[in-house]
């Protein structure tokens, strides 16, 4: 659990670096990746159980079921998220081309720039 | 019932590619806005649960006093939006149509939702609308602001997915009214508040925050300007309430809200004074009347909360007004900055009539709506503190500068431009239709504020929203 937790912290650290140091638009979207996927570490490491089962009753585990079980919620949250997030990533990666065609760059300084 | 509001607007957005036509999400909206106003005219708290679960177990639709106000005014103006751009769009019209209908399905379903996670998909269905219609024109300007709001967009959500994962790790429910009764006043529960308003702050606007929303709102092509200043701000100061009475239940004077709003109003009408550029000097406007919304919820009386809820549908209605009656203008010049425009006055005086009565509703003159609402939030913060009254005046005071300047530079003086085309009706009518709205609720405010003062009450009666969802419990 506790690496979890400093994977999940450090994945937050590197995400946010990554959005707000770098200047290249594909790394900070690389970046905005990294740092939902921090959210989501954390999440799904809320449900996890040692040596949990499905959470589906059947006549065998009856018994075990209560104690065993793993949360299903934080699976099914999490498999939203991650659409949802891929969805959003082909957007802005569809932008970026655009914005490339426009400034014949990625850097987000030279775009400012070349505006005015 | 309510559910076949959202499923027309999918239905319409998944049909308007294959037909082709803009009648199919014009019909689309025009249910959803019917569904919405029966829904509003019964004046009934409606509970829809999804297949048939019962709270706090499945996914559940809680529609209060409200809730309905916000689901009228939200499809209200989508379909004067719809009406609008079938003219004013000329190219690409489909997709633009597509994109339309995903945005309100989004925006009823954030308003309609009883349920937390719920809440934010609707959000990012809304947000991935909007992050396509602000680059729809494509050129440098939109594309620029589009990046701009698709790094910070989600960057914002995943702070709100984070509050929404910590208040499920803490209470292991995603029920508004299940949280509610579960909160404790604990150092956990505060973390995935700050979270969650941080979140939702960055997607309004608010002072700190308030950095991209100039560069993203006046890029877009003017109706959805109007969407996103009026409809898609409101629905972000919407959730914000929710969030801070119906799940946290606060209640008394919080100074955070109040002082970030103060902020908010002065910076916003300060930068809005020197702008040249009439769209961006609008979206300005809406920072600013977005903190006075802050503000008169913060005092978190009953008062307060009555004003705030009035202010936004005021802020709602008059920034879709003025950033129509924008668009009309630019529509015929293809010129956004005051300095190449003077004179349209005489070229077009129902334009200017529309936007004269916006701009004075919005600087808070009888007899129009926008008067009502800020008389409201000046005696509620009189109850507080007389200076924060002070600081309110003083703002509305600047809000009449830049309005003046703006209606001077582009209506009065000598014309600069010649007008050749006619205003079709099409793009004419909801201009009108919303200026008349603005003048009946300032002549007959009492129309008004009986839905407001319900709404509020609806909104500070914590107790009552979590029988009604959980039913004694």
């Amino acid at each position: 659990m506790i690496i979890t937790l400093i994977t999940a912290a450090l994945l937050a650290v590197m995400g946010a670096y990554c959005v707000v140091a770098k200047k290249n638009l594909l790394k900070k979207l690389i970046g905005l990746g990294i740092f939902t996927n921090f959210i989501h570490l954390m999440f799904i490491s809320m449900g996890y159980l040692e040596g949990g089962i499905a959470p589906i009753i059947t006549p065998e585990n009856i018994l075990s079921f209560p104690v065993r079980a793993v949360d299903p919620i934080p699976q099914a949250l999490v498999l939203t998220s991650i659409v949802v997030q891929l969805s959003v990533t082909a957007l802005a990666l569809s932008v970026t081309i655009l914005a490339y065609r426009h400034f014949k760059t990625l850097d987000t300084d030279k775009m400012r720039d070349l505006r005015d | 019932m309510i559910e076949y509001a959202i499923i027309a607007l999918l239905a319409g957005a998944f049909l308007t590619p294959v037909f082709k036509r803009s009648c199919v999400p014009l019909a689309a909206i025009l249910f959803s806005f019917l569904v919405m106003a029966s829904v509003f005219m019964q004046g009934q708290t409606v509970i829809m649960k999804f297949s048939g679960w019962s709270p706090p177990f499945g996914i559940v639709w809680v529609v209060d006093s409200f809730n309905a106000l916000m689901g009228l005014l939200v499809t209200g103006m989508a379909m004067l939006v719809a009406i609008y751009s079938t003219k004013y769009i000329r190219e690409r019209r489909s997709r633009f149509f597509t994109l339309l209908c995903l945005m309100t399905a989004g925006l009823l379903g954030v308003t309609l939702t009883g349920d937390v996670f719920n809440m934010y998909v609707f959000f990012e269905i809304l947000s991935i609308a909007c992050y396509g219609l602000v680059a729809f024109n494509t050129d440098k300007e939109a594309i620029e602001g589009a990046l701009k709001y698709i790094v910070l967009g989600p960057l914002a959500s995943s702070f709100i997915l984070l509050g929404i994962a910590m208040l499920y790790g803490l209470t292991g429910t995603l029920n508004m009214a299940d949280i509610a009764t579960k909160i404790q006043p604990d150092i956990t529960f505060n973390m995935a508040f700050g979270f969650l308003i941080g979140g939702l702050a960055l997607k309004s606007a608010i002072v700190p925050f308030h950095f991209w929303l100039p560069d993203v709102y006046p890029v877009a092509p003017s109706p959805i300007s109007a969407m996103l200043s009026s409809v898609v701000a409101g629905t972000g100061m919407y959730i914000v309430m929710r969030i801070l009475f119906t799940i946290f239940g606060f209640s008394g004077v919080m100074w955070m809200f109040v002082a970030f709003g103060v902020l908010t109003m002065i910076l916003g009408g300060l930068i809005a004074i020197v702008q040249t550029n009439v769209k961006r000097m609008i979206a300005y406007s809406t920072i600013s009347q977005n903190g006075y919304i802050f503000l008169a919820f913060g005092l978190g009386t009953n008062l307060g909360v009555a004003a705030a809820i009035f202010h936004l549908v005021n802020n709602i209605i008059v920034k879709s007004l003025l950033f129509l009656a924008v668009g009309i203008i630019i529509w015929h010049t293809g010129k956004k900055d005051m300095r190449e425009l003077g004179g349209l006055g005489k070229q077009l005086p129902l334009v200017m009539v529309c936007f004269g009565i916006g701009a004075l509703s919005i600087i808070g003159l009888p007899p129009l709506n926008g008067f009502v609402s800020k008389w409201m939030i000046y005696s509620a913060t009189w109850e507080i503190s007389p200076v924060l009254t002070a600081i309110a005046v003083i703002v509305s005071a600047m809000t009449l500068i830049y309005y003046i300047k703006a209606f001077a530079s582009v209506f009065l003086g000598r014309s600069k431009c010649e007008i050749r085309e006619r205003t079709p009706l099409v793009m004419l009518l909801p201009v009108i239709i919303l200026a008349a709205v603005c003048v009946f609720l300032g002549v007959f405010p009492q129309a008004a504020i009986g839905a407001v003062e319900s709404a509020a009450a609806a909104l500070l009666n914590q107790s009552q929203y979590i029988t009604a969802v959980l039913g004694g419990g």
